[in-house]
């Protein structure tokens, strides 16, 4: 597999041919620059994106996105969408953090009124929101509790007091999926869940304050209730070890079932059942209730954040611009093609709907009007973009969702020192709280993909838009 | 000799395992996988007193379709433990192994932080076949 084997459909849009190999059920296509392309060839991210598509069902296409890198069994930056209700759900389309997603609150403050209490805001934020290793929060729950976590998400941390009704207007599916089911959650995963909602973890999850440092579209970002040097906040966390438990429980028993409904697949993390299945019914349910309970344990931090901000600037409100999973499947419908040989690009008028079930796997869905988050690598920049029409006819309503890691953890280690990394944020006048050292070294920006080109690239090839582009000013970290 | 070697992987860590019998392979990944979530150094508590850690004993039993899905499930479940208990397990006694079943009770202790976060043990790249020392061997790779 090399570049000679790419048809180049646009600058930004490339296709390997179902001929490519003979289980390839449809394409694959890959969104990037010729000069990304070099990079993606470095790890085995095409070759998994191609095992992807001989998946049961696959409609029209697989899709990397211009972030991707490789994963275990799907990359992660990838999108896959199997035809309803008989085609393959597959929990590593989703990954192992179900519901890991990004959320923005803006404020009503601008950078001039926060600059002087950054460090006094960043302190409580660190200190009262626990992040870390497997560290526990302060709420628990009991087993009856949990359960309407599980069943109502986000919907019941605002019953309970943790937001007000509006929020649920500003998340993705309302932050909560109707068929989830506390029942097909494990006890192992509900017991690992018991004390992480509103908890941050580790890993790559942060909570940053930024300022809107340059606004792209104008009219957007009016229409979102952004403008220049305002002050926001992004929370990016997922279902914590809920979630992983979840997906290692049904991985198993996908593993074992498989073989029932004669499915085999070229990687063992590819498992995967017919979605009308009884294994894939009970993995959806638990799948979404573990969704469920990433969006209520970002509107519990959500809660904290709001309540620190409020001591320290006077009353001052933060209201949530917009919440998005990028480790999830849904079901929805959308425009396919009848004939996936046909690579020129068609009208969406003159293609059906169907409905499907759309794996995305370090992927944002971005419908048309719906303001799209990507978080960048710490200390470089985040974005606000808009989802679009062309999203729908070309990549299931879905884009990138972040800058895409491009070394490994060992290599950030072994490359980038510590004080140079605290140097470099120093210039830029970043405030960084962390748990961990080696964590924070971990997530320097020199381990990521440039957060500006892989923006730059969803933007040109249409499957969002930029609005906006955020400075750092606070990184929490666990 | 040490059975096992953490190796570099893009997103993730990975653990290469030798045992010259199943259970000597089984072993190497629980230590090994240990050793990754395991703190470097064990800290002083705020308070200034110290961690008390306790023995935590766990029975496992588990049937697989084969060997490599043996040994993901093992560990699995082995690292939902750690989680569930804040324990670190190093020690494994088997009443029974092989290649598809295995009755097992893993031996640990209780710790007052991890060092990393492990979601999850995959089934990614795991293959256990015998090498051509005559040793069983694999790779693992954990989701961090």
């Amino acid at each position: 597999m090399n570049k000679q084997n790419l048809i180049k459909i646009t600058d930004y849009l490339w296709e390997i041919p179902k001929s490519y190999r003979a289980d390839m059920k449809v394409p694959a296509r890959v969104f990037a620059s010729e000069k990304m392309l070099e990079e993606l060839f470095r790890d085995r991210s095409m070759e998994q994106l191609i095992n992807v598509t001989a998946l049961p069902g696959i409609q029209k296409a697989a899709y990397a996105m211009p972030d991707a890198h490789e994963g275990y069994g799907f990359p992660i930056g990838g999108v896959a969408a199997t035809s309803y209700p008989n085609g393959a759900i597959s929990p590593g389309g989703i990954g192992y953090d179900i519901n890991c997603g990004v959320r923005l609150l803006k404020s009503e403050l601008n950078f001039e009124d926060v600059k002087n209490n950054l460090e006094k805001l960043a302190g409580e934020l660190f200190s009262e929101i626990p992040s870390g290793v497997g560290r526990g929060g302060k709420i628990k729950l009991d087993g009856k509790k949990l359960g309407e976590v599980l069943n109502n998400g986000a919907e019941w941390a605002v019953k309970e007091g943790y937001g007000n009704k509006d929020d649920l207007n500003h998340i993705e599916s309302d932050g909560k999926i109707e068929n989830a089911d506390a029942g097909a959650v494990s006890d192992h995963a509900k017991k690992r869940g018991r004390d992480q909602l509103g908890t941050l973890g580790a890993g790559n999850h942060f909570i940053e304050v930024g300022k809107v440092e340059e606004v792209f579209d104008g009219q957007i970002a009016e229409s979102f209730g952004l403008r220049k040097n305002q002050t926001t906040v992004l929370i990016h966390t997922g279902s914590r070890g809920l979630g992983h438990q979840v997906a290692t429980d049904y991985i198993r028993i996908m593993n074992k079932a498989m073989s029932k409904y004669k499915i085999t697949v070229p990687d063992r993390e590819l498992v995967c059942v017919p979605f009308s299945s009884p294994e894939g019914q009970k993995y959806f349910s638990a799948m979404a209730a573990a969704a469920n309970f990433a969006w209520a344990n970002r509107q519990l931090i959500t809660w904290l954040v709001r309540k620190i901000w409020a001591k320290i600037f006077d009353g001052s409100k933060l209201s949530i611009l917009y919440d998005v999973a990028h480790n999830i499947a849904k079901i929805e419908e959308h425009y396919t093609r009848t004939n996936t040989d046909n690579i020129q690009r068609e009208p969406a008028s003159s293609q059906y709907k169907s409905v499907l079930i759309v794996h995305r796997k370090g992927a944002t869905r971005a419908f048309p009007g719906q303001p799209v988050i990507i978080p960048g690598s710490m200390g470089t920049a985040s974005y606000v973009l808009v989802g679009t029409d062309k999203a729908m006819e070309e990549s299931f309503g879905s884009t990138c969702h972040g800058a895409g890691r491009q070394m490994s953890r060992h290599q950030a280690k072994r490359m980038i020192t510590v004080d140079r990394l605290k140097n470099n944020l120093k210039k830029e006048n970043i405030i960084v709280k962390a748990g961990s050292i080696r964590g924070l070294v971990e997530e320097a920006p020199e381990a990521y993909k440039n957060i500006h080109d892989v923006v730059d690239i969803v933007d040109k090839a249409g499957i969002a838009k930029k609005v906006a582009r955020l400075k750092p000013l606070v990184v929490i970290k666990g | 000799m040490k059975k096992y070697k953490i190796l570099p992987h893009t997103a993730d860590v990975r653990l290469k395992i030798e045992g010259t019998t199943l259970e000597e392979l089984f072993e190497a990944g629980l230590q090994g996988m240990n050793d990754i979530i395991k703190k470097e150094k064990v800290k002083v508590k705020n308070d200034g007193g110290e961690f008390k850690s306790v023995e935590v004993v766990k029975k496992i039993n588990l049937s697989a379709t084969d060997t490599t899905s043996l040994l993901i499930d093992f560990l699995s479940e082995a690292l939902t433990y750690s989680q569930e208990e804040r324990a670190v397990f190093t020690k494994v006694l088997f009443s029974d192994l092989d290649e598809k079943n295995i009755a097992a009770e893993i031996y640990g202790q209780t710790v007052d932080d991890f060092g990393e976060d492990i979601k999850a043990v995959t089934y990614h790249e795991a293959n256990v076949v015998k090498n051509n020392r005559g040793n069983w061997e694999t790779v693992i790779i954990f989701d961090i």
